[in-house]
């Protein structure tokens, strides 16, 4: 197992056609869901994620994709560390009738 | 209210078409996100946190009814039910999809109204005082100057890559109702010792990182000279102004650099090389657009009206409304009226499809079928006869609408923050929320009387914060959401930049220490006649510091 990064880390971008958040999942595949994402636990896993993220913007299939620090509950559940990130994950604060949030997504992540 | 010519309905039109297009190449992969980011932004679609977002142009914040309910049915058809008035005027849609745009905008070009000039770095929408016409300290109605430089900026060829975004708002009236002394251009109608009308130009106002007040660069510019005249600052700030730093690209900044003389000279200079009569429009053109805003024919009638005073004293709610909702009117027997869009609690600016239809009903009935955004984020009906007033704020009432706060301490500024926008470092929406909250009384918020609150989530001032009598900035302070606090600025024609109190600080102790503020006012103030921001020009800022530590820290110090 190679060196850690100081945080494990995910990438998220938006959904080309509906704008809507979604997770970069093992395989290189699209998914809406939190629990789905890939997670770079090492420095080796980081810089292909880094990689994976190059390659995605060059591509196109998502805009805007980004990498973001992750973190586990007690539960092994992922948490993102900052509150942008949780905020992407559930949707409007002011709105919990909108986003992930309103079909009981990531109900375990609050700010 | 101006109606489009062929000429208008056909260049909005071809830019659906265009935009169609440009959206099928995007998704068939023969457009790059890169090459594709600046076609949608000419569309005023933009990318947020959780969805696209659509920022639909309301020039000058005038509609008509049949406008706004297009806007309700776009709002329930593509989005989910509401739409956000912003502080330019405008309405944002939160959650568009990209496939769905076009759509959305041939549904809009429907009623002549497009997202052109809502993003980019163009001359943007122009905005305008929200009671234009109406104002009985008006020189001149604003909207006709404020339509011609419509006009002239859509698509110009040669304002469409500018350093940087450009804005100019205009005011007729006396009162500075527009923030012109905070736009990249600000106008001002005014009337010269001939009794002649002309504009007061300043330039170089703004707000975001580098905050600054607009420079009076000509006093008194004939009417007729307008669009020569604006050419020639465009053309300035086109060749000078700076593109090696977006945040130093602003016109604000090139003034500052070289100094506002230096700067009047190069105009100067510029105007007197340019073929003015090739570029000012024709009076016949300025009469034509003029009349488009000629007002609704009103009835004559008593200054007073004896139902509306009945309902007063019979109805103290209604006595409420009509004490704070209602502006006065240049014709008698008619007033203009705020539809606060900030109800205790809610997020500001934020109108249902409901509630925009209930509107659009209401000004066909009671209001010459017209209204207007304000860029504090609410909602006028211009021309109300006393006498219907309560029977529009029962219906009000019905809609949720009746909110008796316009100007008071809860009528709070906004920006979406990091509840939708990529670019927040914090949220403004629930600290807008808990402060409203808190001071949800109404005869506590009559009593503190005159003021705005104005929130930004990030250093962008959206929010408009620096000319807040209270501005609240929104900042990442190692991960944590951290709200400065600045006292003493003003948006009018005393325009002011607000001075920070001191540190940041959580977004919990928000409410408490606007609190703290807001008792220290009432504490020193000169009677009830003297307004927060009057209290603080006359005292400083010290006599409020206090109210940023901890309430034991403060009793331990006693």
């Amino acid at each position: 197992m190679g060196k850690r990064p100081q945080e494990a880390l995910i990438m998220s971008a938006n959904a080309l056609l509906g704008g809507e958040v979604v997770y970069y999942a093992a395989g290189g595949r699209w998914s809406p869901h939190l629990a789905d994402a890939f997670v770079a636990r090492t420095e080796a896993e980081a810089e292909s994620l880094e990689a994976a993220r190059a390659a995605a913007e060059a591509q196109g299939a998502v805009v805007e994709p980004e990498l973001a620090p992750v973190g586990t509950d007690a539960g092994g559940r992922l948490v993102p560390s900052h509150y942008r990130e949780k905020i992407r994950a559930l949707g409007p604060t002011v709105r919990t009738d909108l986003g992930p949030q309103a079909a009981g997504e990531n109900a375990h992540v609050s700010l | 209210m101006y109606r489009y010519d062929e000429f208008d309905a056909a260049v909005v039109r071809d830019r659906v078409a265009q935009f169609r297009e440009q959206v099928q190449r995007r998704l068939d992969g023969s457009l790059t996100e890169e090459e594709f980011t600046p076609l949608r932004l000419m569309n005023g679609l933009y990318l947020q946190l959780h969805a696209y977002m659509l920022r639909i142009a309301v020039p000058y914040g005038t509609l008509v009814s049949r406008q706004l309910r297009q806007l309700a049915m776009i709002a329930d058809k593509y989005d989910r039910g509401y739409g956000h008035f912003t502080t330019r005027q405008n309405l944002q849609l939160n959650w568009p999809k990209l496939a769905e745009v076009p759509d959305l905008l041939d549904d809009l070009a429907d009623v002549e109204m497009h997202c052109i000039q809502t993003s980019g770095n163009c001359i943007r929408n122009v905005t305008a005082d929200h009671f234009a016409g109406v104002a009985a300290d008006e020189v001149e109605d604003p909207r006709p100057t404020a339509e011609l430089i419509r006009q002239w900026s859509t698509l110009h060829p040669e304002f469409s890559f500018l350093p940087r975004k450009f804005k100019i708002a205009v005011t007729g009236a006396a009162r500075d109702r527009a923030a012109v002394a905070v736009h990249d251009i600000g106008l001002r109608l005014v009337r010269n010792d001939d009794g002649e009308i002309g504009y007061k130009v300043l330039v170089g106002g703004g707000l975001g990182r580098t905050p600054m007040i607009g420079k009076i660069i000509r006093d008194f510019l004939p009417k007729d000279e307008l669009l020569a005249y604006l050419e020639a600052i465009m053309r300035v700030y086109n060749l000078e102004g700076r593109r090696d730093n977006k945040y130093k690209a602003r016109i604000k900044i090139l003034v500052h650099e070289i100094g506002t003389d230096a700067f009047i000279a190069r105009v100067e200079a510029e105007y007197a090389k340019l073929d003015g009569a090739s570029v000012n429009a024709d009076p016949a053109e300025l009469a034509r657009i003029a009349a488009y805003f000629a007002p609704p024919e009103y009835e004559s009638l008593p200054a007073v009206s004896e139902g509306f005073e009945a309902a007063k004293a019979r109805d103290p709610d209604f006595a409420r409304f009509a004490a704070t909702n209602l502006f006065p009117h240049k014709v008698p027997g008619y007033t203009a009226i705020t539809v606060s869009v900030k109800p205790i609690g809610a997020p500001p600016g934020d109108a249902t499809s409901d509630q925009m239809r209930a509107l659009a009903d209401l000004a066909e009935l009671y209001s010459a079928d017209e209204l207007r955004i304000t860029h504090v984020q609410n909602v006028v009906l211009p021309h109300v006869k006393l006498d219907d007033v309560h029977a529009l704020w029962s219906a009000l009432v019905e809609a949720g609408l009746e909110t008796p706060n316009a100007g008071l301490i809860t009528d709070i500024i906004a920006c979406p923050g990091m509840d939708y926008c990529k670019l927040a470092t914090a949220r403004s929406i629930p600290i807008a929320q808990a402060i409203a909250t808190r001071f949800a009384d109404a005869e506590r918020q009559a009593l503190i009387g005159e003021l705005g609150i104005k929130i930004s989530g990030c250093i962008n001032a959206c929010g408009h914060h620096h000319v807040g009598a209270i501005g609240i900035l929104g900042l990442d302070k190692a991960g944590v959401e951290n709200y400065q606090i600045t006292l003493g600025g003003d948006p009018g024609e005393q325009a002011s930049l607000g001075q920070r109190l001191g540190p940041g600080i959580d977004a919990e102790a928000v409410p408490e220490a606007i609190e703290r503020i807001v008792d220290t006012y009432l504490d020193v103030r000169a009677g009830a006649a003297e307004t927060f921001i009057e209290t603080v020009r006359r005292v400083g800022l010290d006599p409020f510091k206090p109210a940023l530590q901890p309430r034991e820290a403060q009793l331990e110090a006693a």
